[in-house]
């Protein structure tokens, strides 16, 4: 099926929208609640989310049955009162019998879940159909959604958004300067009142396609995905966001085409929606950090590629520059003494080329020219520079050429002429060798 | 036939006692055993190794790393079949003594480094990460077993458990976990209690806390593997954290809180299973046994809460 029959066919497009409506409240708030190091509240308060869904699907079944609207809206509800019990629990655990954050959150999803077990199971026997029910809220069932869902979760989703416009400066002031918030009078206590009311809010709404077990990934996971590529909270927010909303859409469409590209049956089922959205979202998350630009592997990994280059150049021009000045040398020579691979040797010569360090004067062999000849001196400079700073510092003179070898690619050439004024421009290094003097004082 | 159809509350107490004497003395074998008596002997094996487990888990605050394993062990129970060079497509949450010892092993050890590294290497915040690894982990489970098995029912198996489909085999990998349990707790008792206190002193000492932390994860990944087909891997948790902060709230010493939270837990779980069965023999209502175990330990919970409360408001002590 193709990606706008995900959008256009009446079956596919409820679920698509809803849960792509869902995962873009779920990442808002989820971007709060990272800013707030709660990330795990989520987890918690999702479990506590399951007995109020478990008592509100058999006292609506027995009010109204049959009535869809009437079904999620109660379970709506239901959900979000024994949700917001599961944070009134937790905040009094911890304030007033000062348990620890962490076991806090652990007893009360626990408890509240079994609860949860335990109201259900005494209808499983008996009313099959709506254990049934009860039962897809696990892990998410976004399959059987139809437009009312859209509006209803929309409606919900649009609520959360204005929300989030209106209080944003007051949001973000008092997340970043508390104390300047403070002096200002801004409302933090009935600011702090609307994020929990959100939090819960996107919970509940969450639940019905991504399953209670693994809510607390919608929360976190699009803010952890986009938190390396934003540096202010809007953009954060918009970012966080579109990822929820792309994994949403992602989680859907391989839930239902995965598994046709493993069996070429007909018959095939369809995976969960939930724990494929949240590995859609988790695969998006593990890209952003590999490639963020700050803490990423992949950034890591080409900054010290490059370092380590220029090592092997600097060390490569300054053998060079110890055969002497216009001194043409072999491929087969510089193979001889340094042992290196031919590709690093083609690679090191391009990039030489390049800059203009070196010239070929015959076949296989090469020459430094007047640039490249100033260059490695001044590496050699740098390097018994460096010697007869640390002598000068105390050191004895045959311990001091390893650190020089390391500092020579690291000095910068300020700091190299604050050595030289500090040395008071040195002929000899501590090994008895001339120290190459700079250009403008030739 | 189960010879406690029909039992009121205290008649399957006594009616315990008396076919446990029997086991006991030897003239009832282990296949003999009635469901009822498989679910109280794993249920107390189970809230053993849990209260053993979790004392320290709640003291060194990694109760919720904790939930975090009880979610991966799916993965490495898959992982460990492929391991095993079993085909996926048989796969079962039926599990010997191999395949628990190497999915504890990939379960603790796995979750354990990769939390580390995500906040180590990206520099993320300790809880964002436990919740980006479980989630991750425990999905991929999910879709893993779904695609291959195409049984849908797999996942709620593990999350919920099902205390009534305990086979008396199934008991004997409790036994052994809770053996196990107790002799590295036992062993390492001082040890453990050092490094949950004072993490810098054990260190100058020589003992590494990471290796004890990730002792203690192993354990835990193991205990949970054991337990989640009876009780399922989030009422586990309640095993692992409710009996020990009750009982934390009664007392203050760890060698108390150990014996108090062993007591509530095995108290719990049996009073649980008989209640159970009252219930079903007197209002004909089939009730989740583990589920009903856990709203006990609940009940306890908030009972210990309203004496610790009462005790402070008595005595007017002030908190800590």
């Amino acid at each position: 099926m193709a990606v706008w029959h995900y959008f256009s066919d009446p079956v596919l497009r409820a679920p698509t929208i809803a849960s792509m409506l869902m995962c873009l409240s779920a990442s808002l708030i989820g971007v709060l609640v990272f800013i707030r190091k709660r990330s795990l509240l989520g987890e918690a308060l999702s479990h506590s989310a399951y007995p109020g869904v478990v008592c509100s699907v058999i006292l609506v079944s027995l009010l109204f049955p049959f009535s869809e609207q009437w079904l999620s809206i109660g379970i709506l509800i239901g959900a979000f009162i024994s949700s917001l019990l599961g944070l009134f629990m937790i905040d009094g655990l911890e304030k007033r019998l000062r348990i620890k954050n962490d076991a806090a959150l652990c007893v009360v999803l626990s408890l509240m879940f079994g609860l949860g077990i335990l109201i259900a199971s005494r209808i499983q026997v008996t009313h099959a159909l709506w254990y049934k029910q009860i039962q897809s809220f696990l892990f998410g069932q976004a399959a059987t959604m139809t437009d009312i869902h859209i509006l209803i979760y929309g409606l919900l989703t649009a609520a959360t958004l204005l929300v989030m416009i209106f209080c944003f400066r007051f949001i973000e002031l008092i997340h970043f300067d508390r104390e300047l918030a403070q002096s200002l009078k801004a409302p933090i206590r009935s600011i702090e009142g609307i994020v929990f009311f959100l939090l819960v809010l996107a919970i509940v709404i969450g639940i019905r396609c991504v399953g209670v077990v693994l809510m607390s990934a919608m929360l976190i996971t699009p803010a952890v995905a986009a938190r390396p590529f934003v540096n202010k909270l809007s953009h954060f927010f918009i970012l966080s966001a579109l990822i929820g909303m792309i994994s949403g859409f992602m989680g859907n469409y391989f839930s239902s085409e995965l598994p046709s590209w493993f069996w070429h049956s007909t018959a095939s089922i369809s995976l969960p929606t939930g724990p494929m959205i949240v590995l859609s979202a988790s695969t998006i998350c593990l890209f952003s950090l590999l490639f963020s630009p700050q803490n990423g592997l992949f950034n890591h990994w080409i900054l010290q590629g490059r370092f380590l280059f220029r090592c092997k150049k600097e060390n490569f021009l300054k053998l060079l520059w110890k055969q002497g000045h216009e001194a043409s040398w072999t491929l087969a020579f510089i193979r001889e003494k340094t042992h290196m691979s031919w590709l690093l040797l083609v690679l090191l010569l391009m990039n030489l080329k390049i800059e203009g360090l070196i010239k070929k004067t015959g076949k296989h062999t090469y020459i430094l020219n007047e640039q490249g000849w100033l260059a490695a001196s001044r590496l050699v400079r740098v390097h018994r520079l460096w010697e007869a700073y640390l002598v000068h510092m105390g050191q004895r003179a045959e311990k001091v050429h390893k650190s020089a070898e390391e500092m020579e690619h690291i000095i910068t050439p300020e700091l190299e002429k604050e050595l030289l004024i500090l040395l008071n421009y040195p002929v000899l290094d501590p090994h008895q060798q001339p120290i190459p003097k700079p250009k403008e004082n030739l | 036939m189960n010879p406690y159809w029909g039992t009121s509350f205290f008649e399957f107490i006594v009616l315990f006692f008396n076919r446990m004497s029997q086991w006991v003395f030897g003239s009832l074998t282990l296949n003999e055993l009635a469901s009822d008596e498989v679910q109280v002997l794993a249920l107390i094996c189970i809230a053993f190794s849990g209260a053993l487990v979790g004392c320290f888990l709640v003291l060194k605050r990694m109760t919720m790393l904790a939930n975090s394993l009880s979610h991966t062990i799916l993965l490495g129970i898959v992982g460990s079949y492929l391991l095993l060079f079993h085909s996926l497509n048989t796969f079962q949450l039926d599990i010997d003594l191999k395949i628990l010892l190497i999915a504890s092993l990939l379960t603790g050890l796995i979750t354990t480094v990769l939390t580390q590294f995500l906040t180590q290497v990206f520099r993320l915040q300790e809880d964002a990460s436990i919740g980006l690894v479980f989630t991750t982990l425990f999905a991929l489970g999910i879709v893993l077993v779904t695609l291959f098995t195409r049984n849908m029912h797999i996942g709620t198996e593990v999350v919920m458990g099902n205390v009534d489909a305990l086979h008396p085999n199934d008991l004997k990998m409790v036994f052994y976990i809770g053996l196990v349990n107790i002799g590295i707790i036992g062993l390492l008792f001082k040890e453990f209690k050092l490094i949950s206190f004072d993490p810098a002193l054990a260190k100058a000492i020589g003992f590494s806390p990471q290796f004890f932390s990730y002792l203690l994860m192993v354990l835990t990944a193991a205990t949970a593997i054991a337990a989640f087909r009876a009780v399922g891997v989030l009422l586990f948790l309640a095993f692992i954290t409710a009996p020990v902060l009750s009982a934390r709230l009664l007392t203050d010493r760890l060698e108390k809180v150990i014996i108090y939270a062993l007591l509530i837990g095995i108290g719990a779980s049996f009073f649980g299973v008989a209640l159970s069965r009252h219930i079903l023999s007197s209002f004909q209502i089939p009730l989740s046994t583990a589920g009903l175990v856990v709203t006990l330990l609940g009940f306890l919970f908030v009972l210990s809460i309203l004496i610790h409360l009462g005790k402070r408001r008595f005595f007017k002590t002030k908190l800590p």
